[in-house]
């Protein structure tokens, strides 16, 4: 993998979602689309890298929240997507879009549920409504978002798909 | 033993104390200042449609909270000049200094509501002061970082704030439910939709009664049918808000 483009489109995306995006009303997570991809088009330790290095990245930005749980939560299901990507292959668009929802429920809840376990903040009553939400948002258009993610990194998408036919 | 590296990272992270790592989170905003009020701005623009449906626009409410605001405070300067019959009556905001601010992100979806302002040129800014925008009171500051002139503003509606508030005269506690609206629970009386919600006044932080929102919805408590939960909007449009300004009472000149 390309690390310094891996950097500049984390921190395009970063700015984007705390910028542009911070005042849609429905927005997905793009930061969230990358954890999954990168969990699904990268070898285990890249996967384990980039998972720590977005959730760090959406530490950043995830303020009023703490900085911490994201990176938690990212690293622990982006490496977690990648040891099952490795069983089960996530290919086809919508094994992709589920992954991405049922990834963008864990991390969200995870999350909220460290802050307010350890941390002590209050929980939100709507959170995991709203969790949900943006995990849906993010499913919809996260696997239209793979191929010009896999062109910025210098990633090739069909690689998998060739070894798997031989 | 990558992964274990990490999630020690992590947790390192997690439990250092929020007051010195929320200064990173406030430096990258700093740091990225341009490209992300340049991306505040172009939402801006996307939702100046939704205006065009009846809604009384930016100016408007502008003009009918700074009303609000000014009934509100003949109000209690008349009831404060009842109770000082004949003796001298100081002007309530006497003392009182004004940070104007511009808002650099905003974060007005979803539970956890909140702005990041940019304050130069001013000192004085520290937790707890009241925040107004749009002549109504939108939040509180919740975190300074003054080596960068940046601070973040609680907004009303994040499912964590409480605020003191009067509502038709009836003194309570307004929390936040995310989504940009606030409830107040469990009132005993009934009110009005559009009824004003004013923040009351705190000593040392406001020293006069600001209004910060209108009832949106008023329904009957599931629990407890002779009490009523009140869904409050902020007064203003904070999705639109470009500038903000922090009351700093008694300021250290």
């Amino acid at each position: 993998m390309r690390w310094l483009r891996f950097a500049v489109l984390i921190l395009v995306v970063a700015i984007l979602q705390k910028g542009v995006l911070a005042r849609w009303d429905h927005k997905p997570d793009l930061l969230l689309i990358l954890l999954v991809f990168f969990a699904v088009y990268s070898n285990t330790s890249e996967a384990i890298i980039s998972s720590f290095t977005i959730g760090f990245a959406a530490d950043l930005i995830g303020s009023p929240l703490p900085m911490g749980p994201h990176m938690i939560s990212f690293g622990l299901f982006g490496t977690l997507l990648a040891y099952v990507h490795r069983v089960v292959a996530i290919r086809r668009m919508p094994y992709q879009a589920l992954a991405i929802l049922i990834t963008g429920f864990l991390t969200g809840a995870l999350a909220h549920l460290l802050v307010f376990l350890i941390k002590r903040e209050p929980m939100p009553e709507n959170v995991f409504t709203a969790i949900f939400l943006t995990s849906l948002f993010s499913s919809l258009v996260g696997p239209l978002l793979f191929p010009p993610a896999a062109w910025s990194v210098g990633i090739e998408m069909n690689r998998f798909q060739r070894r798997s036919r031989r | 033993m990558l992964f274990t590296w990490l999630m020690l990272t992590g947790c390192i992270l997690f439990f250092t104390p929020q007051g010195l790592t929320g200064k990173f989170q406030l430096a990258f905003v700093d740091i990225f200042r341009w490209p992300l009020s340049l991306g505040g701005n172009v939402a801006l623009t996307a939702r100046t449609h939704k205006s065009f449906d009846g809604a009384p626009g930016g100016d408007e409410a502008h003009l009918r909270n700074y009303i609000a605001n000014l009934e509100q405070t003949l109000s209690q300067q008349s009831k404060k000049l009842r109770e000082l019959y004949g003796l001298y009556n100081t002007d309530i905001w006497e003392g009182a200094d004004w940070a104007l601010a511009g808002v650099i992100t905003r974060t007005v979806e979803g539970p956890r509501n909140e702005l990041t302002i940019d304050y130069r040129k001013k000192k004085g800014l520290v937790k707890g002061q009241y925040v107004l925008g749009g002549e109504s009171v939108i939040g509180t500051i919740s975190d300074v970082f003054p080596q960068l002139h940046t601070a973040r503003v609680k907004l009303i509606t994040d499912a964590t704030s409480q605020i003191p508030v009067e509502l038709a005269g009836v003194p309570t506690i307004m929390k936040g439910s995310g989504g940009n609206f606030a409830v107040i629970e469990t009132l005993k009386k009934k009110v009005d939709v559009g009824e004003k919600v004013f923040a009351r006044r705190k000593a040392g932080l406001m020293d006069a009664s600001i209004i910060a929102g209108r009832v949106a919805r008023c329904e009957r408590n599931h629990k407890t049918a002779s009490t009523w939960d009140i869904t409050v909007e902020p007064a203003c449009d904070i999705a639109a808000l470009e500038d903000v300004a922090v009351i700093i009472m008694n300021p250290k000149t």
